[in-house]
């Protein structure tokens, strides 16, 4: 997914978007930012500060700069709960856990290598569940004897999950072992940071109730989400633009370091020049 | 020799991009050239015996397709690449190798090496993994049975004045490479993290006396250079398992930082510790090799049998040095980096992050598959580690 937010001065939101990414990510931050500006209904021009961040960041020609994920993410958890010490962040692709001291990340891990513990080991088995991804939550709070699966690989859940099936085992048993062993891996991973609360979770996956659930039973510990929480990297990275727009007008010096345009590129436009 | 003979860096570079440049031309000139394998192949012994040694690496470029038949796919990806590389035939030139027990992957290599390469002279250095007087009088005369086989090998017999000149000649280029990382001291440093990697490489693939000539060009090129790396708010060490391609340097480098300092075989570990003068030369070369070079495939402790009674006193002996490093090049960020699978760097990571955590300096551990193509999600973690030193 390509997400869009604007803030202005106050920090208030004026407008955000959620896009899917699609092959060519150029052209789909084009079209994210002019859906941005035009429901916020503003002009390229008056955007004082562009951030890129996530795995596209550097396919954002007209980003002002480019700041990672994790940097991004803490900050827009921090702004939504100060008193967070710890997040989760569980999207389609990866899975991090960070470590957040006066709003500022200090330290943290990253699953990145396997889609086991991210939200595409669900969406692969959503598949042979024959449910739809928005299903699970509900799906799984029916559950009374959750099953185990094992967490190591996609492929071999997958087929853990038919056998399942085939055993006539109930489905909401079967998507609450999901939800459980996709947490096991997580919390697993976070616990390097010495997880302290208030503990956040975010990312796409944060949006179905049966994985917060499994999060809240394997952490032992409550869990905060917010209303939106595809948008905390978005967000957090609109924060830094105004920092970062904030500190160089008070040094006197220019925001823009190049000259930005938003205007239509072509995929893989550096390589051909 | 051509009339446009590159020198210093671009040598290197020249050297890197093909390692057996230098080697082949030798074996047309009637020299032998020995394939060795880790740090602990004594060199000043196969130079005493006018044997050019030309250490093993691997190639992250390459795929690793044929060692997978011989080697199981979860072990070091650095070994199963050199193996590969070996049985692809890149190391056919080599007069025979010297291989050791640098860790238990290492070891059983060796030997497969053997089988599968049937090279027509082969030594397996015994190395042991601890340091004390015991450890150290049974590497020596493990090198007495390498002398011998040798002996045996190249019909000569070893001179004790070839051995001393070897080590004189040897502890140069050490002098040189440690003149050569002082220049990264200055900020900017005056040569880059990835050419650092590119002039270790060629000299691990060219003669002595050769790369002690190349060393002093790079210097003085470096000096007088005015396209060294710029200005960046990161001087970073890097420390760790095996690094002997540009790939990860390059991409640590491209997000804002200077490597200008590392801990790793193919660099400052394979040549700061120099060999004290004996009398008997293997007196010198056994604490050399055993004791002083710092690689965590081998066991130290503050005192011996004392490892438990004062973990900070502990690490400081085992890494002390590395915050020297860090002081000495006014490092902000320290990257503790090992292949995957590599067991001695993995269980040491514990040891030197509590260490540089306990002397506030910002750490970061990142594992890589030994593939130029896997390095894309690296970069995101040492992008934000920098942000997050600030």
């Amino acid at each position: 997914m390509t997400k869009a937010v604007i803030i202005n001065g106050d920090g208030k939101t004026c407008s955000s978007i959620i896009g899917p990414t699609g092959p060519e990510h150029r052209r789909l931050a084009n079209k994210v930012m002019e859906d941005a500006l035009r429901q916020a209904n503003l002009s390229f021009e008056e955007i004082s500060c562009v951030i890129a961040t996530g795995y596209g960041r550097i396919n954002v020609p007209f980003a002002d700069r480019q700041i990672t994920e994790l940097t991004c993410h803490a900050k827009g958890v921090a702004s939504f709960f100060p008193t967070a010490r710890t997040a989760i962040d569980i999207g389609g692709q990866d899975a991090k856990g960070l470590k957040i001291k006066n709003g500022k990340l200090v330290d943290f891990v990253m699953n990145d290598r396997c889609a086991a513990g991210t939200g595409r080991f669900l969406e692969i088995l959503v598949d042979t569940l024959g449910l739809k991804i928005e299903e699970l939550g509900n799906t799984s709070l029916k559950s009374t004897k959750k099953v185990q699966i094992s967490n190591t690989c996609t492929v071999f859940a997958q087929m853990e999950v038919m056998t399942h099936l085939s055993q006539g085992t109930p489905l909401p048993d079967i998507v609450a072992g999901l939800h459980d062993a996709i947490a096991t891996r997580v919390v697993r991973m976070a616990k390097k940071l010495k997880i302290e609360p208030d503990v956040v979770f975010t990312g796409g996956v944060a949006k179905n109730i049966g994985m917060v659930n499994a999060l809240k039973d394997n952490l032992g510990l409550e869990v905060l989400v917010p209303d939106e929480p595809l948008l905390t990297g978005a967000l957090g990275a609109a924060i830094l633009g105004k920092e970062l727009t904030l500190k160089a007008l008070a040094e006197g010096k220019p925001i823009h370091e190049k000259e930005r345009r938003l205007e239509e590129a072509t995929f893989f436009q550096a390589e051909s020049n | 020799m051509t009339a446009e003979e590159k020198k210093g860096i671009a040598r290197a570079k020249e050297i890197y991009q093909d390692r057996a440049l230098r080697a082949k031309e030798l074996k047309a000139e009637g020299k032998q050239v020995m394939g060795y394998f880790c740090l602990y192949p004594v060199l000043e012994v196969l130079t005493a015996f006018d044997i050019a040694p030309f250490r093993i690496l691997g190639d992250m470029k390459e795929p690793i397709t044929k060692a997978d038949a011989c080697l199981p796919t979860v072990v070091c990806p650095f070994v199963r690449s050199a193996f590969d590389l070996g049985l692809k035939g890149r190391y056919d030139f080599f007069d025979g190798v010297v291989m050791c027990h640098s860790c238990d992957i290492g070891e059983k290599a060796s030997h497969i090496w053997r089988i599968y390469l049937d090279p027509s002279y082969y030594h397996f250095l015994d190395t042991p993994h601890t340091v004390h007087k015991a450890a150290q009088e049974q590497f020596k005369g493990q090198l007495e049975d390498f002398i011998k086989t040798l002996e045996s090998f190249t019909g000569k017999e070893l001179s004790t004045d070839k051995l001393k000149e070897a080590v004189e000649i040897y502890n140069r280029q050490r002098a040189l490479v440690r003149e050569l990382y002082d220049l990264n001291k200055s900020d900017p440093p005056l040569v880059s993290g990835t050419e650092i990697i590119e002039i270790m490489v060629a000299l691990m693939s060219i003669p002595v006396d050769e790369g002690n000539d190349l060393l002093k060009q790079v210097i003085t090129e470096a000096k007088e250079r005015s396209d060294g790396p710029q200005k960046k708010p990161y001087r970073l060490l890097v420390w760790g398992s095996v690094i002997d391609n540009t790939a990860l340097i390059e991409m640590i480098e491209s997000v804002g930082a200077n490597v200008v300092m590392d801990d790793t075989c193919v660099g400052s570990r394979a040549y700061f510790p120099v060999v004290e003068t004996t009398d008997d030369p293997l007196d010198g070369l056994a604490y050399r090799y055993l004791v002083e070079l710092k690689c965590p495939r081998t066991f130290w402790e503050a005192e011996y049998g004392e490892t438990k009674k004062d973990y900070i006193k502990d690490l400081d002996s085992r890494f002390g040095y590395v915050k020297d490093y860090i002081k000495e090049w006014d490092v902000n960020g320290v990257i503790l980096q090992s292949v995957r699978y590599c067991d001695i760097h993995g269980y040491e990571v514990p040891g030197i992050g509590d260490y540089l955590n306990h002397n506030s300096l910002p750490n970061i551990y990142i594992e890589h598959d030994y593939s130029e193509g896997a390095l894309a999600p690296l970069r995101t973690r040492v992008q934000a580690f920098l942000e997050l030193i600030g």
